[in-house]
């Protein structure tokens, strides 16, 4: 039943989407691998929930004024999304250029950078720099309304060095301090109101006021700066242009996309892959979606090895188990609710911790988040009344032998179809077991919500709660 | 920008702004407003949609136009006597008693305006006086409410007890065929006319729900609308119509002709400057900030700019008048109302 | 119940939002706290006094009792230096004890650490209420939160029994999987077992639990309810925490401020009594804190967001009394409009760690805190 082109275009769709549906992946399958690769990075129109609306129902996300209504807004756009990929190459972004809502107290404006995310996330990583200098939201979130010609604020200018680009060793503090007076003036319009109302989480008296970019160019240091050992009168840009021509922003970018798109861990078969992606970077002109086909149409990714080599981030285990069940696709009372849970798994969108965004991989894994966890898919793909859930049941009845299946078939069916995954010969068993204690699944006739229907949704309740779908 | 035609029949002059957001549980200021009635006794009720973390606080509050809370009802969010899911919209009869739709929980629920609950109707479904998604409503001047049954896409007549007596309308942008709408108003002949959501329009009907006219298209022209989601005629005839994804209100002629563009123009309301005075430091970077800044390219929708220009309406979900001309702009997003003056 | 020596527990209950100092401890003999708050104050006449210049918001009976009993530490005007007057901001702060730099590790998370360095006691702190608080978090350190304790644990959507136990004995079989795997596997199993375990642990607390005081139904109450079932269960938990809100009263504050004390109060008089009735008294020491205060003027419905609060530290073990000094009201005195903090929270945090908890303070709290002298020796 599972073909290696299901299994490696479903290992594509974990990767560059939420995993998908069995109708989803025949329509990739349909395309071939590398033409669905070539349609996961050149996204066209999403499709997705209309914002009008979303902005009808659901006030909150009208406004966008609070956390929990701004998360689900972002949730609502991944899980009706028809690209994917737009989404996660988004949440990849808003990982590693980590702002949080913590000090901005602005919802808003970190959805406008998630939208400049989905923009320009996949072009050319100097424009996305670019972009990211001028956003609001990280102008507050790293003090550069305070950097001032006449007195400068390092912040933004180390991360961009550190967390953003080259890393650390690749660069003195002297080279911070003249990336720093380089971005002098770059700040937002209104920008001590603005500041004073994010540090006191001011909403008075009429709700927000969002934020833009502006340029006090009285305030910008236009000397003569030396960086990476070139000298020039440079701003912002030029900065920008040396950074990215350097070795060491290749292979951090090349890593952390490898990290986020490939394996947790970059093994040595790993490694030829990321050297592969750090020649594209410099051949494409910086081009990131160029570097994710190097990526993607690598024989490293194509291999067992990268199979199911990364644990699910809390955002990929809520929006993969909706879509896998079809769920909410229309505003839905109390969808903040169903964003929380990726909250309380560890991962609530708009506010990574620290800066260093979320540590990802095992550390998702806690006992007090495995429960969350595993109690959020299992339920979700336990209810035979959403369509997705219905979907799997008439897949399994297309191929049970005259609407019956024995226990192993409908182990291995739903298995495949909420996958596919491979799991160990003990959890296949168990799986086996729990459904060899009702014998052999009579589907002919079903009805929606009967004994019958239950057992998939039995079955699929434990599926979803193996080791095994923790991982992507 | 508020602009107009060379000489239109109409003018309006900005009043005042009365509000501020409250995300707590009671006391003056709103949260998320999205309908307000003014009583003959110049008393003003605005409904308070409410977000979901504050939705045990719906109610509706009660204000002068001097800026005076007089208090607040309601009793929470909830599907029991009295409570709201989303409540959408209200109107007033002549007996005092304001009724509310809830399009969650389809149904019309009663108060009078002394803040008493008095009682609901309505059932789920789509046969004669069933309701799905109960949005606008409308009294007439025998008393008969009118109510907008937007996922039934028609229009729904009723005693004040939620008798049903008639209705009209079918899915499609046809004539008397509707697209998901939303407000709901009467003029002085007893005519009906409603904010048709998704077909971007007005349509005028008669008090048995035949078609008379239709008025807009899909645009940002003038006369044109983006999801238009309230109407209200005053006794002249003219037309004010909330253009809520265009972030402006528009006043027709009782013919249709475009006359003008109201785009906002909030000042400091009384609420807002206690919070002021006792917040100084605030109040002074706001005093030296320019609140209605020159944008970058890309954040060019009505959306955007109003989202980042705070004097200009940001939500207007609804428009109401009162008996002496005045122009009731109910603010969704800003938990505001504006008020404009007609000559 | 059992008779082996009781280890001390802290009992954290967080108000979330902002609590207002100046409506919570009155200084209704300062004629500057009524020019202040013309409309959102606590008049004369309703306050509880505690002594000639301070009084208790008149929600606090039950505290106010437990004050007289000796019991209740206030400490006074607590908070830190540059302070912050942003929710997320302060309330970071105060969980990760690092007011100057963004903190990743939470404070109690630290604390939890060196309790069970081994990790051997998945329960060494339970969360009551969805989502961990960052004080919580750290590194390698599980920490359960638990929403309903009667039904917490895997599969609680399952309503029927029989069901709900056959998919339990699937899940414990299938994370009780052979050695010999990779690694990640290998810590999913573990972890997997430890949820299952600490789960079927958790869930005989209520069941073992008996009392005669009655809580009351509001999410508070029954939380400090849950708090003390686990407590009772002596299973090991040393750090129980919930919260409790919102306190951000900006506007209508008299009547939410009240409800809202009314249910602390109410919970926290509930505990004790619980404690006392099991003899435990000594043996669980409760930390009420905020992380701000509110503004000296108010906005004539309510207040904003202020700088320094006050906390309390509640139990048998405790010498009940006034620590730190109450902030001056004069414009001289204040910070931007704001009571200016006296006492680092950290000193307090300093005091639980060291003397209630038996730690090393200093690593936890990223410095040398001076202390009071709040616990009995």
């Amino acid at each position: 039943m599972i073909s290696n082109d299901t299994a490696l275009m479903a290992h594509l769709l974990r990767r560059a989407g939420f995993g998908a549906s069995r109708d989803e992946l025949e329509g990739y399958i349909a395309m071939g691998y590398k033409g669905a690769v070539d349609a996961l990075l050149n996204p066209t129109d999403p499709g997705n929930m209309p914002d009008d609306l979303i902005r009808r129902y659901h006030v909150e996300q009208s406004e966008l004024r609070d956390l929990p209504g701004s998360a689900a807004y972002w949730m609502y756009r991944m899980i009706s999304t028809a690209c994917p990929m737009e989404e996660k190459i988004a949440l990849f972004w808003h990982g590693l250029f980590a702002t949080g809502y913590t000090k901005l107290n602005q919802a808003r404006t970190q959805l406008n950078q998630v939208d400049m995310f989905r923009r320009s996330g996949l072009g050319s990583f100097e424009d996305l720099l670019l972009e990211l200098s001028r956003d609001p939201a990280m102008i507050i979130w790293l003090d550069n309304n305070e950097n001032h010609g006449d007195s400068i604020n390092e912040n933004y200018g180390r991360e961009l060095l550190e967390l953003f680009s080259m890393g650390i060793g690749n660069y003195s503090e002297d080279d911070i301090k003249e990336c720093a007076r380089a971005f002098t003036g770059w700040t937002l319009g209104n920008a001590e109101y603005m500041a004073i109302r994010a540090a006191k989480d001011s909403i008075w008296p009429y709700g927000r006021i969002a934020w833009h970019f502006d340029y006090r160019e009285d305030d910008h240091d236009d000397g003569e700066k030396t960086f990476l050992g070139e000298t020039g009168n440079f701003n912002g840009e030029d900065i920008i242009a040396i950074i990215v021509k350097q070795e060491s922003t290749a292979r951090f970018l090349a890593t952390r996309l490898f990290q986020f798109f490939a394996a947790d861990e970059v093994s040595k078969a790993g490694e030829n892959a990321v050297e592969a992606m750090v020649a594209t970077y410099f051949s494409s002109g910086y081009k990131i979606s160029d570097m994710l086909q190097t990526l993607f149409l690598s024989d490293y990714f194509k291999s067992e090895e990268a199979r199911f080599a990364r644990v699910k981030g809390p955002v990929e285990m809520v929006v993969g188990a909706i879509r896998m069940a079809g769920n909410y696709q229309n505003p839905s009372l109390g969808i903040e609710k169903v964003s929380d849970n990726m909250f309380f798994m560890g991962q609530g969108l708009l506010r990574p911790p620290t800066v260093e965004g979320w540590h990802e991989g095992v550390e998702w894994i806690d006992s007090g988040a495995l429960v969350e966890r595993v109690n959020f898919v299992a339920k979700v793909l336990s209810d035979v009344k959403s369509p997705g859930v219905r979907s799997i049941i008439d897949w399994l009845e297309a191929g049970a032998d005259d609407g019956v299946l024995n226990p192993s078939d409908l182990a291995d069916g739903c298995l495949d179809l909420l996958g596919p995954i491979q799991v160990s010969d003990e959890t296949r068993s168990v799986l086996v077991d729990y459904a060899a204690r009702l014998g052999d699944l009579d589907l002919n006739g079903h009805q929606p919500g009967d004994q019958a229907e239950q057992r998939v949704g039995n079955m699929l309740r434990l599926v979803a709660a193996t080791r095994e779908y923790q991982l992507a | 920008m508020s602009t107009q035609i060379k000489s239109p029949g109409i003018v309006v002059d900005y009043v005042k702004t009365i509000g501020i957001v409250n995300n707590g549980f009671n006391g003056r200021g709103f949260a998320n407003p999205y309908d307000i009635i003014v009583h003959n006794d110049s008393r003003i009720f605005i409904l308070n949609r409410c977000d979901p973390a504050r939705a045990s606080a719906i109610r509706v509050g009660i204000c002068t136009l001097d800026e005076e809370y007089l208090g607040e009802f309601g009793k929470g969010f909830g599907t029991g006597d009295g409570q709201f899911v989303w409540a959408v919209a209200m109107a007033l009869d002549s007996q005092d008693r304001i009724f509310i739709t809830d399009e969650h929980s389809n149904r019309v629920t009663i108060y009078n305006t002394d803040g008493e609950y008095i009682s609901n109707w309505g059932n789920s479904g789509s046969g004669d006086g069933e309701l799905n998604g109960p949005a606008g409503i409308a009294v007439d001047s025998s008393g008969n409410v009118f109510v907008v049954d937007q996922h039934n896409a028609r229009v729904q007549k009723f005693t004040a007890e939620g008798q049903f007596i008639a209705n009209w309308g079918s899915f499609g942008n046809g004539e008397g065929q509707f697209n998901l709408p939303w407000g709901a108003a009467m003029d002085s002949d007893d005519n009906i006319y409603i904010a048709d959501w998704r077909n971007d329009r007005i349509q005028k009907f008669t008090n048995d729900g035949k078609f008379l006219a239709a008025f807009g298209s899909t645009g940002y022209g003038d006369g044109q609308f983006q999801r238009p989601t309230g109407v209200a005629v005053d006794p002249e005839g003219f037309i004010y119509v909330a253009d809520w994804g265009n972030e402006r209100v528009q006043i027709l002629s009782a013919d249709g002709s475009f006359q003008l563009i109201l785009r906002g123009e909030a000042t400091i309301s009384k609420w807002a400057s206690e919070y002021l005075a006792s917040n100084l430091e605030e109040k002074a970077e706001r005093d030296i900030s320019n609140l209605i800044p020159e944008l970058p390219a890309h954040l060019n929708t009505p959306y955007h700019i109003s989202s980042q220009t705070e004097p200009y309406f940001w939500g207007p979900v609804s428009v109401s008048l009162d008996r002496e001309g005045r122009l009731y702009v109910t603010e969704t997003n800003r938990h505001r109302f504006q008020v404009y003056q007609k000559r | 119940m059992t008779t082996t020596k009781r280890e001390k527990s802290l009992i954290v209950i967080q108000l979330s939002g902002g609590n207002d100092y100046l409506n919570t401890v009155v200084p209704y003999s300062d004629g500057k706290y009524y020019d202040s708050r013309p409309v959102v104050n606590i008049s004369q006449d309703k306050v509880i006094p505690i002594n000639d210049q301070l009084g208790f918001n008149p929600s606090m009976g039950p505290i106010k009792s437990l004050w007289d009993e000796g019991k209740v530490a206030v400490i006074n005007g607590i908070g830190y230096q540059n302070p912050n007057r942003s929710h997320f901001r302060s309330m970071d702060i105060w969980h990760t004890a690092e007011p100057d730099a963004i903190g990743k590790e939470g404070w109690l998370g630290r604390a939890v650490r060196d309790l069970d360095p081994l990790g051997e006691n998945v329960l060494t702190a339970v969360n009551f209420g969805r989502g961990l608080p960052r004080a919580l978090g750290c590194p390698g350190v599980s920490v359960a939160s638990v929403g309903d304790l009667e039904t917490y644990g895997l599969f609680p959507d399952v309503q029927d029994e029989e069901l709900r136990m056959f998919t339990l004995e699937a899940f414990s079989r299938m994370y009780g999987g052979a050695a010999g795997r990779d690694p990640v596997m290998q810590m999913l199993g573990q972890t997997g077992q430890d949820a299952l375990q600490g789960a079927d642990i958790l869930r005989t607390a209520p069941v073992m639990y008996s009392s005669s005081v009655e809580y009351g139904p509001d999410t508070l109450a029954q939380n400090v309810k849950s708090i003390s079932q686990v407590f009772h269960a002596n299973i090991g938990a040393k750090v129980l925490y919930t919260q409790h809100g919102p306190f951000d009263t900006h506007s209508g504050e008299l009547p939410t401020h009240a409800k809202l004390w009314n249910e602390v109060a109410g919970s926290v008089g509930c505990l004790m009594d619980d404690l006392k009735e099991h003899g435990t008294e000594d043996d669980a020491t409760i930390l009420i804190f905020s992380e701000f205060g509110r503004r000296i003027k108010d906005n004539a419905s309510g207040s904003d967001h202020g700088s320094a609060g006050v906390a309390f530290l509640i139990g048998g073990a405790v010498n009940g009394g006034l620590y730190g000094e109450y902030p001056s009201l004069t414009e001289a005195e204040q910070i931007e409009g704001d009571l200016r903090s006296n006492n680092d929270f950290r000193s307090a945090y300093t005091n639980v760690l060291e003397d209630w908890l038996g730690l090393d303070a200093a690593p936890i709290v990223n410095g040398q805190f001076e202390k009071f002298d709040i616990f009995h020796s």
